[in-house]
């Protein structure tokens, strides 16, 4: 793998540039009605820095997150829990774009020992997706941007209609946190199963897989712990039902008006609540929803890049039927940066 | 979506390729079959095939036939309908196979919400062979024969004895913490055999949608080895000792062997050249778990060749084998044959 990683530079700087319209993608639904629809930049060239670029953003969001939550300190500032579970200490290398400043979000006080070392790895490992996105990035890696990881909880909490939305904090205890890390774990999975097919380079590719792969580990992780922690849903688990809503809802706006692809059903995305299969010939049954996939085929959903902002922004890349850009709210205030060919 | 077989009736799909080739090369492999004590046939060069999208996918579905036949004899006692299993006109298997059991049986004891979750597993892979089946249309391969008493001779070879456990011989119907151990043999694999597959799919296969499919396929498997693996460190934790909950151990096992069968990249779980992360037993709140398998230094997940996840559902790390393990004659594919 560590020749794979080492080439991505390479691969980004030596692959050329080709137009949206080429690709018949699902994944790409969204977009590609656009060229039809007043939005010209529907028609423009994009990169595989463009795409990673946007990857870059949503791990800047998560590793923060996990960062404050598990350590208390966001990833540019080393402190002794940071260290002492050897999360890398990331140099804000990104220049393209404005830099902005990471607010809210504080260290919970873990109690049991399952939920506090998850969140010390899932820490770590996204620490580790940022740094190798900015290593393969270099020059052209985009800056942070400004993150909100406090009061954006509550704004998401009330839309959700999770009671008590607008005290919602994901740092008060192990529950908490386990709720806002299913915030994020199932959308990082299906912007990287939305980028992945539009990467040229094939070395690209497998890692943009790899890392899918890592996120939808930590989203079957978040999932399990919730279900073993409120089996009956009575709780916490009745919360994911409410988040997962809301995504749907925020993603389905996100298409604009147009019809899913293949892999776009809508609903897109499903709480824990059990739902009834048929096993083998005709046996009756009911089962968990630990993993966020169609009941059909069972093959984990894909989004558009308007599909995640609309989600990350709280409905901010979306009015009516328009595509707003620079989407901005919630996590993202000032919206993600990108290239000029990008997507924010 | 378009079927496979009219892709490959357009002639679209069909290039050259090295059998093996992709996350390794021929060469790397040939060195640490060597250190590892492997046999000395090795033939120098891997032989050069053509193989289409429908190949790719076909391989798939040996994988999710099996997958398929333990989650569901586990969570029901009893395995694929008859309809799920047949032979595609056109495709040159036409022999349906046939499931030896072994101690295949729906596994007791299991709280309500432990046998839901079996029941959700063993409905998505059911789920994936349907899918495949469907995208293959005429082209799709019947199930090979399976043997899922393989699971004795694998703890054998893996050194899960009742003497290194303490958990008493391994049957993975017998409990729902051998059931863990038992699903750990097959998910982390799932996850890096489509991650390795899917760039071999070809640009009209990408345009069809296989590449996405493909893709949202192996996320499935790696929401599967989440819950796996959480459950196993998660029930570890409560025992309070490895010694009080031997599965995680065995299930570390389990990574040894498949770590020694990936023929290539057989170095040692959770080492450099390894594409295996051992489990962890977190002992304070200040500990990492280790619940994904990934790069230590990257964290991106692993990928194996077509060639590594055969020697692993064979059970050998020997090159020319066409059967063995999991599938006594063999998988139905034109990638049967171990090549390096």
């Amino acid at each position: 793998m560590a020749n794979q990683e080492t080439q991505i530079l390479d691969d980004i700087v030596a692959t050329s540039r080709r137009k949206m319209l080429t690709f018949g993608l699902s994944s790409l639904a969204g977009l590609v009605v656009g060229a039809s629809a007043p939005l010209a930049k529907a028609a423009t060239a994009y990169t595989d820095a463009d795409i990673l670029n946007f990857a870059l953003n949503l791990e800047y969001l998560e590793a923060n997150f996990y960062y404050l939550a598990a350590f208390g300190t966001t990833i540019d500032k080393a402190n002794t829990a940071s260290t002492g579970a050897g999360a890398p200490l990331i140099t804000l290398s990104g220049t393209v774009g404005t830099a902005g400043t990471v607010s809210g979000g504080s260290k919970v006080p873990f109690t049991t020992i399952p939920v506090a070392s998850y969140a010390i790895e899932t820490a770590v490992e996204e620490g580790k997706h940022v740094q190798l996105l900015l290593s393969a990035l270099g020059s052209a890696a985009v800056a942070q941007p400004a993150i909100n990881l406090g009061t954006s909880f509550q704004t998401l909490a009330t839309a959700a209609q999770i009671p008590g939305g607008s005290t919602f904090s994901p740092y008060a205890s192990d529950a908490t946190f386990l709720v806002g890390a299913y915030v994020f774990e199932d959308v990082g999975v299906t912007a990287y199963h939305g980028a992945a097919p539009l990467l040229t380079s094939s070395a690209n590719l497998m890692t943009a897989a790899g890392i899918m792969a890592v996120e939808a580990y930590h989203a079957g992780l978040i999932r399990t712990t919730i279900n073993y922690l409120d089996p009956t849903g009575a709780g916490i688990g009745a919360y994911t039902n409410l988040i997962s809503t809301l995504r749907a809802a925020l993603s389905q706006a996100g298409l604009l008006g147009v019809a899913p692809g293949s892999y776009d059903a809508n609903p897109d995305d499903f709480g824990l609540a059990t739902f009834s299969v048929s096993l083998g010939g005709d046996v009756n049954a009911t089962a968990t929803r630990l993993t966020d996939a169609d009941s059909t085929n069972v093959i984990a959903f894909a989004r558009n890049t308007t599909q995640v902002l609309n989600i990350v922004t709280g409905g901010g890349a979306v009015m009516g039927t328009t595509h707003i850009s620079p989407a901005t709210g919630v996590f993202f205030p000032a919206g993600m940066n990108a290239g000029p060919n990008g997507f924010k | 979506m378009d079927k496979l077989s009219t892709l490959i009736d357009r002639g679209l799909s069909r290039r050259k390729f090295l059998a093996g080739a992709g996350a390794s090369a021929g060469t790397i492999a040939a060195l640490n079959l060597a250190g590892c004590g492997g046999t000395a046939t090795m033939t120098s060069t891997p032989p050069t095939q053509t193989f289409t999208d429908a190949d790719i996918l076909n391989f798939a579905l040996n994988l999710e036939y099996l997958e398929a036949q333990f989650y569901l004899y586990a969570a029901t006692g009893s395995g694929l309908a008859s309809y799920d299993i047949t032979a595609g006109s056109a495709s040159p298997y036409q022999v349906t196979g046939t499931v030896t059991k072994g101690e295949a049986a729906a596994v007791p004891g299991l709280t309500s919400a432990q046998q839901q979750i079996l029941n959700e597993i063993a409905f998505e892979e059911q789920a994936h062979v349907r899918f495949l089946r469907s995208a293959l249309g005429s082209a799709a391969i019947p199930m090979p024969n399976i043997d899922l008493s393989f699971f004795g001779p694998l703890a054998v070879a893996a050194n899960i004895t009742t003497a290194a456990t303490g958990a008493g011989s391994f049957n993975p119907f017998s409990s729902f913490d051998y059931f863990l151990v038992g699903a750990f043999i097959f998910e982390d694999v799932g996850v890096t055999a489509y991650s390795g597959a899917a760039p071999l799919i070809s640009p009209a296969g990408v345009a069809a949608g296989y590449l996405t499919a493909a893709a949202g396929i192996m996320a499935v498997e790696a929401y599967h080895a989440g819950y796996v693996r959480t459950s196993l460190t998660g029930r570890a934790i409560a025992a309070g000792s490895a010694a009080a909950y031997p599965y995680l151990g065995a299930a570390n096992l389990v990574e040894d062997l498949r770590a020694t069968l990936t023929v290539g990249d057989s170095g040692a779980p959770s080492t450099a050249s390894s594409v295996e992360t051992l489990l962890a037993l977190p002992a304070s709140l200040t500990s990492p778990s280790s619940i994904v398998a990934a790069s230590a230094s990257s964290a991106v997940g692993f990928a194996r060749t077509v060639d590594q996840v055969l020697h692993i559902v064979y059970g050998s790390p020997t090159v020319g084998v066409k059967s063995g393990g999991f599938f006594p004659n063999g998988v139905n594919s034109i990638f049967a044959t171990t090549t390096a």
